[in-house]
């Protein structure tokens, strides 16, 4: 649940994280506290913090508190996770058509372990986009929407 | 009597038809032979159950030399659009000339008479086979459009969806009164996707909703597929990961010098300092090449240091979006600098008047 998982509210706590956190994942999920496939994912972020906790730290924004993130990430489906390392944002090819942030839940912990451990892995040697070890049937689906139509 | 090429055992004789009986040639026969009559079994089994396939171009414009006529002879049948394997084949060993050349090919080259039937095809055959082209061919035609009409079907899903969501952000005067009845004014948003989605264990099907401003009104619910939709986000002014805009992170706040006044006496820098002597210790066992390594944590930077160009939709070479990149950032100094120069140009003049030189 939500209620375990630190929880950023304003641009600033989230520029301090970004920037702060040092030689971990850091874990952004964008979305809002009562919808209920935030509430999944939520589950799946809390129940495995601790054992991620060496190689990741998970953060919790609602979306419509921080909206010029909302807007940099341009995150029309929540919920939305984005990811850091050392203050760079993290790409992740994972067979959908946006590679800079995951839209929807995970469907097992063991995917988001072992998503997280990619990550951390590829960024250890200096990759700034990795390839997603989900199969992709599990990836939630999605219709994104082009500017400017 | 002169000299006689042989086709067979590619040499020039001078006997006369001692050469044919000799067994040099009844070997080299013998193998021509068997490659060519397997090939023809090959396109016998096709005579029952005609095969048709849909490409074209690489893999089905083969010949085959036929040794009879001495000729190349095409093995498929195309129109472009779809084959009808070894029907080219097929057809060659049905006509009759095929069949004079291959008399007088065993004649000539005395070869054995069991194996000649083997290489010609009767009429009868012929017919059966055009009879079962046509059928499989119909079917083969069925099936395409029902794949066409099957990838239709879902572009058009999927367009239908894109324009009521398009349509939706349009309405914005009717939202308040809409949110609270839940009435349908907006697209019902529950369009069951053709493409799958993992099952999700306790989520409910369609809910009806709308799409709302995500800045002002409170925006709908609408879960497609199980995603919330919260609204199309305007980025047009400031720019989003997508078109290489500054990250917030690394934008300058309004509201930063207010709150500055975190520590109000100096605890101790000192204890501060060891923690972080502690840390940089466990840094140096990391990996030195690893993301972000050298990232100064305090340094402030400027807009040009981000390596992505944000070209998410390109495909091609990332020096084209480098460039690209470029060039836009060209076009936004350009006005800036000519209003610098301009500036001090004017600055300069009434300078200039004074000082007067003696040339």
């Amino acid at each position: 649940m939500s209620l375990f998982l630190p929880k950023l509210t304003s641009k600033k706590d989230i520029d301090e994280v970004i920037k702060g956190v040092a030689e971990k994942v850091v874990v952004l999920r964008f979305g809002r506290d009562e919808d209920s496939v935030c509430l999944q994912l939520d589950e799946i972020l809390s129940k495995t913090a601790h054992d991620l906790s060496n190689m990741a730290s998970i953060y919790i924004i609602d979306v419509d508190k921080a909206l010029i993130y909302t807007r940099y990430f341009d995150i029309s489906y929540i919920p939305s996770t984005v990811f850091f390392f050392n203050g760079q944002h993290m790409k992740v090819d994972y067979g959908s058509p946006d590679h800079t942030k995951f839209v929807g839940s995970f469907k097992t912990k063991q995917d988001f372990k072992d998503l997280i451990e990619v990550i951390y892995r590829g960024a250890m040697r200096g990759k700034m986009i990795v390839r997603s070890p989900i199969d992709p049937r599990n990836i939630p689906k999605y219709d994104l929407l082009f500017h400017g139509i | 009597m002169g000299t006689h090429y042989c086709n067979i055992c590619r040499q020039t004789t001078f006997s006369g038809k001692k050469h044919i009986f000799g067994k040099q040639h009844q070997s080299s026969l013998r193998v021509v032979l068997t490659k060519f009559i397997e090939k023809v079994k090959e396109a016998r089994r096709t005579i029952k159950k005609p095969q048709v396939e849909k490409f074209d171009c690489i893999q089905h414009k083969q010949t085959f030399w036929c040794y009879c006529c001495e000729a190349e002879v095409e093995k498929n049948v195309t129109d472009d659009k779809m084959t009808v394997l070894y029907g080219g084949l097929l057809e060659h060993m049905a006509t009759k000339e095929h069949k004079k050349n291959t008399h007088k090919f065993w004649w000539d080259n005395k070869a054995d008479q069991k194996l000649k039937d083997k290489v010609l095809i009767t009429e009868e055959d012929m017919k059966r086979f055009k009879d079962e082209v046509a059928n499989v061919l119909e079917t083969f035609v069925e099936e395409e459009d029902d794949f066409i009409k099957q990838q239709a079907a879902v572009i058009r899903a999927q367009e239908k969806h894109r324009q009521e969501v398009f349509e939706s952000l349009l309405e914005r005067d009717e939202e308040p009164d809409l949110s609270n009845g839940g009435s349908s004014a907006g697209p019902p948003a529950g369009v069951s996707g053709s493409s799958s989605q993992f099952p999700h264990p306790g989520l409910q099907g369609p809910v009806r909703g709308g799409v709302g401003d995500s800045m002002a009104e409170m925006p709908w619910t609408a879960t497609e597929r199980g995603l919330t939709f919260i609204g199309y986000q305007d980025s047009s002014n400031s720019g989003n990961i997508h078109t290489g805009a500054v990250p917030p992170w690394l934008q300058d706040d309004p509201q930063e010098g207010t709150s500055g006044s975190s520590e109000p006496t100096a605890i101790g820098p000192s204890l501060q300092e060891f923690l972080k002597h502690k840390e940089q210790e466990k840094l140096r066992k990391l990996p030195p090449n690893r993301v972000g390594a050298n990232f100064d944590h305090s340094s402030h930077t400027d807009a040009n240091w981000l390596p992505s160009f944000g070209r998410v939709w390109n495909s091609g070479r990332r020096w084209q979006s480098r460039h690209q990149f470029r060039q836009e950032e060209g076009q936004k100094k350009r006005p800036k600098r000519k209003r610098e120069q301009s500036a001090e140009s004017l600055k300069r003049k009434p300078n200039e008047q004074l000082p007067n030189p003696d040339i």
